[in-house]
């Protein structure tokens, strides 16, 4: 029997449940919540199951004509290679994970059925972005991913807070997006077809201008960088934070956040060598940017969210070193680890009482062991510490960069350094030390429904870098030499062979950045820094005024824009237009309506009148 | 003389006589379902005319009297419409039944003596003929119209339609007696062969015009449509609403077979008289229904915009145009019966016929709300309802004959503008069902088997007809292939 029915089955499950539920269980909390889980668990069972029976390889597809238009013929077909196969592994697997967390977080939220079906539709528009084989399919499931996005950070619409980052997300994603669809309609009308292994021929044979193919992956890049979150639409990501937490980590740090990355790597063939420059520099300004941010900020999800989109600049820089091997396997392990931190950040948010000041926290450890130690587990690999999953794979992109860019090796380092910092205080100020508030006195280690997830994330952050995945990429992605490890030992040690360079600054960086950590925050009551930086600090803080910035450039422009037509409307469309049309045919009716007096004299006489018209028109 | 040509006729006399006889053994309380007994007859005359009713191919047309009756596709077309209508009127005609003081039996009778009129109307192919059809529709409805004896409305309007039916009857009457002078003959078919030599006779055409003026006041188009909304208001609504479909479409079968059987040559000459009159009609039509409150009122003066609207398609002067007539007054039939009889169930009681009277139509009762709805979206010519269809074929003919005479897109024009402005009113009309101001009565309406069904036919009909127009165009475009 032919296997290939059941990603199908997989792609529809989760939008069954969130149809189900949205039509028919919201009322029953227990069931919607069942349902939902159950999709995306059978989805994540189901996976492994196709893969057992398919193998990683070959690559092939399977598709529907959906509809033709003219000479363009859309399909809605799914596309299996090692790349989407193990992407639909992390989605279904990570999201399988925080769905039964959400059961714990989120059981005395009275909307919990809304949130599950939000929640389902977003894991249906992910894996529809992860399964597509053709640019218009992507484009649609990466809008219904920004709708579903939109409705889960403004999930609690009540709080305006909420609502405005929720616009904000989805507004500067579709800036970027309008770029994407431009590259979209570009390569279809060079090319002829949407499918990207036919546009992948088309660009292998094309006799054009170079600089027109760098321009259309440019537009399709900024696609990414609205949803990857890249400068100078990285704005909105820190803000999405006012979504649950578990949202959070689901979609803003481990999956749709990177279904940028992934796009990149999934049409990386388009990219000429003049368009990976660009997008390494954007990735490794983004990545020191935030970084930079992440230092001096004090709430903990802002903390992870500058984190996330540090790391995500470090995937996209790497995709800029033609590395999209080295792209996916930190995006992989990445998304282990930041759900894991996220999943962390979530549980001591609700055991503090929804702060989420880490200067209001301290003294967590001995109160909530399983999550200090998950947490514990999650830093160590973001910070990339060898064995855990985060070295081998950022280790993967120092060596990129060491080999194509000196510059982009020296801000990949110091990214490194700023990381292990960030994370240190982090960690020092909210578990270690001693109480600072009164809730953090009486905090409790969460529910097993929470703590089991923490603990499976856990484990695959440790393990994530040693179980085959860059080689699975490898035997897709590499456009250059990949070595093959052939036993675990070989595995563990494999980097220090390899780069030992990168290796050395690697973690001569997580040594630094523990350092200065612990100098500055081990016994500290209060930040230190701001008085040590002054003026710089504060710019930190501020985030260094980018939103300000906007609203002082983009968005007054636009209100004047906004101003006008909306003076053009009232004044000239309504007002002389419409009012005065109507207000004239109007007055016209009500003047004719005279004529009927209901005087039965004035009707003969009418019709008298009329008679000699006729006949005047008749015989004249 | 072959009176089997009659049967349409003779049967619906039959059967109005019969109604009458059996009213006099009939117990008061029964006598009111004597409506369905009505209705079921017509309906039965329906299916004989349907299945049993054919014209032999070698003889397209056939006559009876003298050549005074033909009956043709066109005779054959009109007169399926007519029982079509007349069915669905007489089941609105018993939901009324309960508002009329007595004689119910003698109302439906006389519904059905008109709608015999009209039968002969649609096959008169003389003078004569035409004018004693179009008196045998004009006095039934001078009483049908006063048939409310106690309410003054009522009677109010039963005069002015007499006096002002009489005066255009003495014109139309005048007008033969001149045309008959000249000539020498009633007789359309003989006319047409001598019509070409009176083309520049004063007398002939002032003869002609008079005619004109008789059936300009049937079809209330400008500027004999004074009294429509006068009479429409008063008559009682079933009265009203074959007043709106009947009399009007018997006018129109007229009207084509006077221009375009009996004296083509001249018509042709007359192009610019029917551009102004179709043109004035719409505009004073739709502008004088903007201020109206009163919802039968408010179709009266739609009506004279829709009199306008079918004289595109004679405007014209061509076999599309023609066979857009048909097409939209289909279209109209389903359409206006449909807004009648939601008006005859959900303004009961309510004093002038006030348009706010529905408010909260759509919770008492969501089937008469939506009715509605689409009625006047029917109206104003929303797709894909049969009144969008129906206007896209009158206006395609018109602007066919753009070419020949720049008064067409002046004409074309207008009839859009018209259109425009006739959504304000029509959709005023379901704004007052969906967003009442004021809380209303809510009490629910309750809607009689029969009138269902005829309500689902109507929506069927007016949904049919703008999504398959194929069927019906081809019947119309088979009717009007004898006029020219």
């Amino acid at each position: 029997m032919n296997p290939d029915f059941i990603p199908w089955i997989i792609l529809f499950l989760p939008l069954l449940a969130a149809v189900v539920i949205a039509l028919f269980t919201q009322h029953d909390r227990k069931l919607s919540a069942g349902l939902s889980v159950g999709a995306v668990v059978a989805g994540f069972v189901l996976s492994l199951v196709f893969i057992k029976l398919n193998g990683w390889a070959p690559a092939h597809e399977v598709s529907v004509a959906w509809l033709t238009i003219g000479d363009l013929q859309a399909d809605f077909g799914l596309h299996f290679d090692p790349l989407s196969l193990l992407m639909m592994l992390i989605v279904t697997g990570v999201a399988s994970a925080i769905h039964i967390y959400s059961w714990g977080y989120m059981s005395e939220d009275r909307s919990l059925p809304r949130y599950f079906a939000c929640l389902s539709l977003f894991t249906f528009s992910m894996l529809g972005i992860v399964l597509a084989n053709n640019f218009l399919q992507l484009f649609i499931f990466w809008e219904l991913v920004g709708v579903s996005s939109y409705l889960l950070i403004g999930f609690w619409f009540e709080r305006p807070a909420a609502a405005d980052a929720g616009k904000k997300a989805f507004i500067t994603n579709r800036l970027g997006d309008f770029g994407f669809l431009l590259g979209i309609l570009t390569a279809w009308a060079w090319f002829g077809s949407l499918n990207f292994a036919e546009v992948n021929k088309g660009v292998a044979d094309w006799k054009g201008e170079h600089w027109l193919l760098t321009v259309a992956g440019l537009l399709i890049f900024c696609g990414a960088m609205g949803k990857s979150a890249q400068f100078p639409l990285h704005v909105w990501l820190p803000d999405a934070m006012e979504g649950p937490t578990p949202v959070s980590a689901l979609i803003h740090a481990a999956t749709m956040v990177a279904a940028g990355v992934y796009m990149l790597c999934r049409v990386f063939f388009i990219f000429t060598p003049d368009a990976l420059t660009v997008i390494a520099w954007i990735g490794g300004f983004t990545a020191l940017l935030s970084a930079v941010i992440a230092v001096q900020q004090d709430d903990i999800k802002r903390i992870l969210a500058y984190s996330t989109l540090s790391q995500l600049g470090y995937m996209v820089m790497a995709v800029g070193l033609h590395g999209p091997t080295q792209a996916m396997f930190h995006l992989t392990t990445h998304a282990f680890f930041k759900a894991l931190l996220f999943l962390g950040a979530g549980s001591v948010i609700l055991a503090v009482h929804h702060e989420q000041d880490i200067w209001k926290m301290g003294g967590l450890r001995t109160k909530m062991p399983v999550t200090f130690w998950t947490f514990m587990v999650g830093t160590l690999a973001l910070a990339g510490v060898p064995p855990f999953s985060g070295f081998y794979s950022k280790d993967g992109i120092l060596a990129q960069a060491a080999q194509h860019s000196l510059p982009l090796f020296v801000v990949g380092a110091v990214v490194a350094a700023l990381t292990t910092f960030y994370m240190f205080r982090l960690v020092f100020v909210a578990f270690l030390g001693k109480s600072r508030s009164e809730a953090a006195g009486h905090a409790q280690e969460s529910p097993p429904v929470m703590v089991w997830p923490l603990r499976i994330l856990a484990f695959f952050s440790v393990v994530g870098g040693l179980i085959g995945i860059e080689e699975l990429y490898g035997t897709q992605l590499a456009t250059e030499h990949t070595e093959h490890a052939v036993s675990f030992g070989q595995q563990l040690i494999g980097p220090f062979i390899h780069a030992p360079l990168a290796v050395g600054v690697g973690l001569l960086a997580v040594v630094i950045g523990y350092a200065a950590a612990y100098a500055l925050y081990a016994k500290a009551a209060k930040d230190p820094l701001p008085e040590k930086l002054g003026a710089l600090s504060r710019a930190m803080r501020n985030r260094f005024y980018f939103d300000e910035l906007y609203q002082a450039t983009v968005i007054r422009f636009h209100d004047f824009l906004a101003a006008a037509a909306d003076w053009f409307d009232r004044c000239v469309i309504a007002g002389v237009g419409v009012r005065g049309t109507h207000g004239t045919t109007e007055l016209a009716g009500r003047a004719l309506r005279l004529l009927q007096t209901g005087n039965l004299q004035t009707y003969a006489f009418i019709f008298a009148l009329g008679v000699a018209l006729v006949l005047y028109m008749v015989l004249s | 003389m072959n009176l089997s040509l009659l049967s349409h006729e003779l049967l619906v006399l039959a059967l109005g006589l019969g109604l009458l006889l059996v009213d006099l053994w009939l117990p008061v309380p029964a006598k009111r379902k004597l409506g369905y007994v009505a209705a079921a007859g017509v309906g039965l005359i329906l299916l004989y005319s349907l299945f049993c009713v054919q014209l032999p191919a070698s003889s397209p047309v056939q006559y009876a009297f003298g050549q005074m009756y033909a009956l043709d596709g066109l005779a054959l077309f009109f007169k399926r419409f007519f029982l079509l209508a007349a069915l669905i009127v007489l089941l609105m005609s018993v939901e009324f039944a309960d508002r009329i003081a007595s004689g119910i039996a003698e109302f439906y009778a006389l519904m059905l003596f008109a709608l015999s009129g009209m039968l002969f109307a649609s096959s008169a192919n003389d003078f004569a003929l035409l004018f004693v059809s179009l008196e045998l529709i004009t006095v039934t409805f001078y009483v049908l119209t006063s048939f409310q004896r106690a309410r003054v409305t009522s009677l109010e309007a039963g005069v002015k339609y007499l006096i002002i039916g009489a005066l255009s009857t003495a014109f139309t009457v005048y007008g033969i007696a001149l045309v008959y002078g000249i000539s020498h003959t009633l007789n359309f078919g003989l006319l047409s062969g001598v019509a070409a030599q009176y083309g520049d006779n004063k007398i002939f055409l002032f003869g002609l015009a008079l005619v004109l003026v008789g059936l300009g006041f049937k079809i209330a188009a400008f500027p004999f449509q004074i009294w429509a909304p006068d009479v429409y208001q008063g008559a009682p609504t079933p009265v009203t609403a074959f007043l709106a479909i009947g009399s009007k479409a018997a006018g129109f079968a007229l009207l084509l077979r006077v221009l375009f059987i009996a004296v083509p040559d001249i018509t042709a000459r007359w192009s610019n008289l029917l551009i102004i009159i179709s043109g004035v009609s719409i505009l004073y039509g739709n502008l004088c229904a903007i201020p109206q409150r009163n919802l039968k009122r408010l179709l009266g003066y739609s009506s004279i915009a829709h009199a306008g609207y079918l004289l595109l398609g004679v405007a014209a002067l061509s076999a599309a145009g023609r066979s857009a007539v048909l097409y939209y007054l289909s279209g109209y039939l389903f359409t206006v019966l449909s807004a009648f009889t939601v008006i005859c169930l959900a303004l009961r009681g309510v004093e002038g016929e006030d348009v706010g009277g529905l408010a909260g139509l759509h919770r008492r009762s969501p089937l008469l709300a939506a009715t509605m709805t689409l009625a006047m979206a029917s109206l104003a010519g929303i797709p894909p309802l049969a009144g969008f269809f129906g206007k896209f074929l009158l206006l395609k003919a018109v602007v066919e004959q753009g070419p020949t005479h720049p008064g067409y897109y002046c004409l074309t024009f207008t009839a859009l503008a018209g259109v425009v402005i006739s959504l304000y009113y029509y959709f005023g009309v379901v704004r007052a069902m969906y967003w009442p101001g004021e809380a209303a009565d809510l009490s629910p309406i309750v809607v009689s088997k029969p009138i269902r069904l005829t309500l689902y036919g109507c929506i069927g009909g007016m949904l049919y007809l703008g999504l398959f127009p194929n069927g019906l165009l081809e019947a119309a475009n088979q009717a009007v292939k004898l006029l020219r």
